[in-house]
């Protein structure tokens, strides 16, 4: 044969043995031999009934029980018959498992041996943590595993239940999956102030490295039904969770943030003794440090725009100069009401600055905040505190008189 | 002795500098220089670096322009005698493919840690230096034409991905601004010069210009590039993560990239394309750093190139896996770092004094 297309030859069966390695990764695995685990609940100890069982059959690891931990495992079987029957499935799309123990990785290994799939993180959501867990526990120590995870992305949303924070994981019907839930909820700001925005881990890394206090999403749960009610306060010193605020003190401190991008306020008209609702559509506010010899104190001044969508007061004049002020004063009223109980709970009852004077005190008199940045929440505690609110009534909606 | 095959022009130097910069840098750097300013004002301390940096650069550029065709391993004997200038080469080989050890473990970590969980070090060092090796035996023409298309697509595709991190940004994470005065911004500024390690490749690829007399513009435009990109990424990152979450992240770039996720995109998560460009930046510093150490070789003991080449496989190897763990790998890096304050910062004023003295007395 001719030298030179025996050559050719060679190089092109080398070529095609080439493309052999080509195909794939040393490391790879099969999507459908992975559970993936989407959301996560840290409670208080409490072994459920499968685990004392199973305890029972046979010899466990040395451990202390402190954390409760419980992964929610996207079934795809599950899923997969729901949608190929198209009717309602038997079986739920989701699979919860729980395991008792102090390390969490230790747990999530333990997993492994309870399940025929390997778990990954990649696509966790949410992470739900019990008020009480972390009121004893520091946040610090309950998170460090999701930190230096791999798999695990910064931007997995942090959320806290005063109830069992597993029971937020579970869904009373066959087709939700909680944690996609409890994900597209948090996308619902727009509706609603009761909607904090959501807590990254991204934000709490910065947050309890410089001992900031925070506030986290309050959510609730019964009979597989959940509800984001209130917020629990993180102190940034402790790290551990100092208490609740319901809904009306989350709303305070909603507005004293200035971060809402909807919601309503609503009013009962003095004159007509009615009711009346604005939405809000547009909100801001900026917080003033003063320091005038060596004395703290700051002014808050919250502005926001509104519309009215609901009017039961009978009278046929909206547009009526004196109308929408007398609106405005009511709704300002309104507004100062509720972020003077917030104000309230946070200053004097839980002392932890949670709204960021602390840092606007940084940003206006950087040396003034060297000199307290130590003791900031006792200091919080005692300064004087002013805010007003400023309302603009933008339009009246689609219907113009009664 | 360079043929003219061998010429690159002023763009491509540029080019060079730019891409040997980014490299394995970009990704620790918020938290590098983070750590020891301490406050949010550490975009000022990379303008203050990168001005420093360019002015060495131009120091190092004068100094080569004085000695044309000529790359640092051959003129330093002129300047300070045969032995010391032996050994300063000897210490400026070691330099590089310490450098070109350093990328490539970095790369390890990062793709080990991230993209290839199971897959063992020796697999992926082994390969990458091979397509390396591969490359550098072209010599120094296709290097830089290479470059020249990593540079844009690397560019490009970082700025979209870490512009897309501005979805977490929040203003008052920079602020206040020289809140602790201007002590905190210099205290880091030593730290940039790892960062900016890249502009002493002037020394040695001056000789391979066209136009020699213009490497001063080559050096300031392949500095200004990286600068404003650092710039950028510092900004970025402090601004979306504050600057105490960036000083307790191991590789705060990648977390940023982590930290956010775009819905209505074609992909929502964008680590992979941060990594898959970043390594070819770590490619190009790596190539042209062993090339720097090669080349130093071959002409310090009169050994063919290619024989430097194929020796240095090994030794490069072995130094790459030198360090036990990350830590002590940034520990190195630091070190390095500190090499290149005197080595490249320092010393050619020293020799540039030295060459316009001896100039003088000649003419």
């Amino acid at each position: 044969m001719n030298p030179h297309i025996l050559r050719k030859s060679i190089l092109f069966c080398l070529s095609i043995l080439l493309l052999m390695v080509q195909t794939g990764c040393w490391s790879m695995a099969e999507i459908e031999d992975l559970s993936m685990y989407v959301g996560m609940a840290l409670d208080e100890p409490e072994e459920t009934e499968l685990e004392q069982k199973l305890n029972e059959l046979g010899y466990d690891q040395p451990k202390k029980n402190l954390i409760s931990y419980t992964v929610q495992i996207v079934n795809k079987q599950g899923e997969e018959k729901s949608s190929s029957s198209g009717s309602s499935s038997t079986s739920k799309p989701y699979l919860n498992i729980t395991e008792t123990g102090d390390s969490l990785l230790q747990m999530e290994r333990e997993f492994s041996t309870r399940l025929e799939r390997p778990l990954i993180g990649n696509h966790l959501k949410v992470i739900v943590i019990n008020e009480k867990l972390a009121r004893k526990q520091n946040m610090n120590y309950l998170l460090d595993f999701f930190l230096r995870d791999n798999d695990i992305r910064l931007s997995t949303v942090v959320l806290m239940s005063s109830e069992r924070a597993r029971d937020t994981l579970e869904a009373k019907d066959n087709a939700t999956i909680p944690t996609f839930r409890l994900a597209s909820m948090i996308n619902n700001r727009r509706r609603s102030l009761q909607i904090l925005p959501p807590v990254t881990l991204t934000n709490l890394v910065g947050d309890m490295r410089s001992h900031t206090s925070y506030m986290l999403q309050n959510v609730v749960a019964t009979e597989g039904i959940v509800k984001f009610s209130g917020a629990a306060v993180i102190n940034g010193k402790t790290q551990t969770c100092k208490g609740l605020l319901n809904e009306e003190e989350a709303l305070g401190i909603s507005w004293l943030k200035g971060f809402g991008v909807g919601g309503v306020v609503k009013i009962t008209d003095e004159m007509t003794k009615q009711l009346v609702t604005f939405e809000v559509t547009q909100m801001k506010s900026k917080i003033n440090a003063k320091v005038q010899n060596n004395e703290i104190s700051f002014d808050v001044k919250i502005q926001f725009d509104a519309r009215t969508m609901e009017n039961w007061s009978k009278s046929n004049k909206d547009f009526d100069d004196g109308f929408i002020e007398r609106m405005q004063t009511a709704a300002e009223e309104e507004v100062e009401r509720v972020v003077k109980i917030g104000l309230g709970k946070i200053q004097k009852k839980y002392k932890t600055d949670i709204v960021g004077f602390g840092k606007a005190l940084q940003i206006q008199h950087p040396k003034q905040w060297q000199h307290v940045k130590d003791d900031w929440d006792k200091t919080f505690s005692e300064i004087p505190i002013t805010y007003s609110v400023k309302m603009k009534l933008t339009d009246n909606g689609a219907k113009s008189t009664h | 002795m360079i043929g003219v095959k061998d010429r690159i022009s002023t763009v491509q130097t540029a080019v060079i500098i730019a891409n040997f910069m980014l490299g394995s840098g970009i990704l620790t750097l918020p938290r590098i220089i983070g750590e020891k300013v301490g406050t949010p004002d550490v975009w000022l301390t990379v303008i203050l670096g990168g001005g420093l940096a360019i002015l060495a650069g131009v120091i190092m550029a004068k100094l080569s322009m004085i000695y044309p065709e000529q790359t640092f391993y051959q003129f330093n004997r002129l300047l300070i005698g045969k032995w010391m200038g032996g050994l300063l080469s000897l210490i400026t080989i070691v330099y590089f493919f310490v450098i070109a050890a350093i990328q490539l473990r970095t790369l390890n970590e990062v793709t080990v840690l991230f993209l290839l969980g199971g897959t063992p070090t020796w697999a992926i060092i082994m390969m990458f230096m091979w397509v390396s090796l591969y490359l550098l035996t072209g010599g120094i023409n296709p290097i830089a034409r290479l470059f020249e298309i990593i540079l844009p697509i690397s560019i490009v595709i970082y700025l979209i991905v870490i512009g897309m991190g501005l979805k977490i940004f929040d203003f008052n994470n920079l602020r206040p601004l020289l809140g602790q005065g201007i002590m905190p911004v210099l205290k880091g500024l030593e730290t940039t010069s790892f960062t900016f390690t890249g502009i002493e490749i002037i020394l040695i690829i001056t000789a391979f210009m066209k136009k020699p007399n213009k490497s001063v513009k080559a050096v300031m435009y392949g500095t200004a590039i990286p600068m404003v990109i650092y710039l950028i990424t510092v900004v970025i990152v402090i601004g979306s993560m504050s600057v105490d979450a960036v000083v307790s992240r191991t590789w705060p770039t990648i977390d940023l990239v982590r930290g956010y996720e775009v819905s209505g995109l074609i992909f929502e998560r964008y680590d992979s394309f941060l990594l898959v460009i970043w390594i070819m930046q770590i490619y190009s510093t790596y190539t042209i750093t062993y090339y720097a150490s090669a080349l130093g070789l071959s002409l310090l003991f009169k050994w063919k190139l290619n024989t430097c080449l194929f020796l240095l496989l090994p030794i490069v190897f072995l130094t790459t896996m030198i360090p036990k763990n990350t830590n002590e790998l940034f520990k190195l890096g630091d070190m390095v770092g500190y090499c290149t304050i005197y080595l490249f910062g320092l010393l050619p004023i020293l020799l540039l004094l030295i060459a316009k003295w001896k100039g003088s007395r000649q003419g």
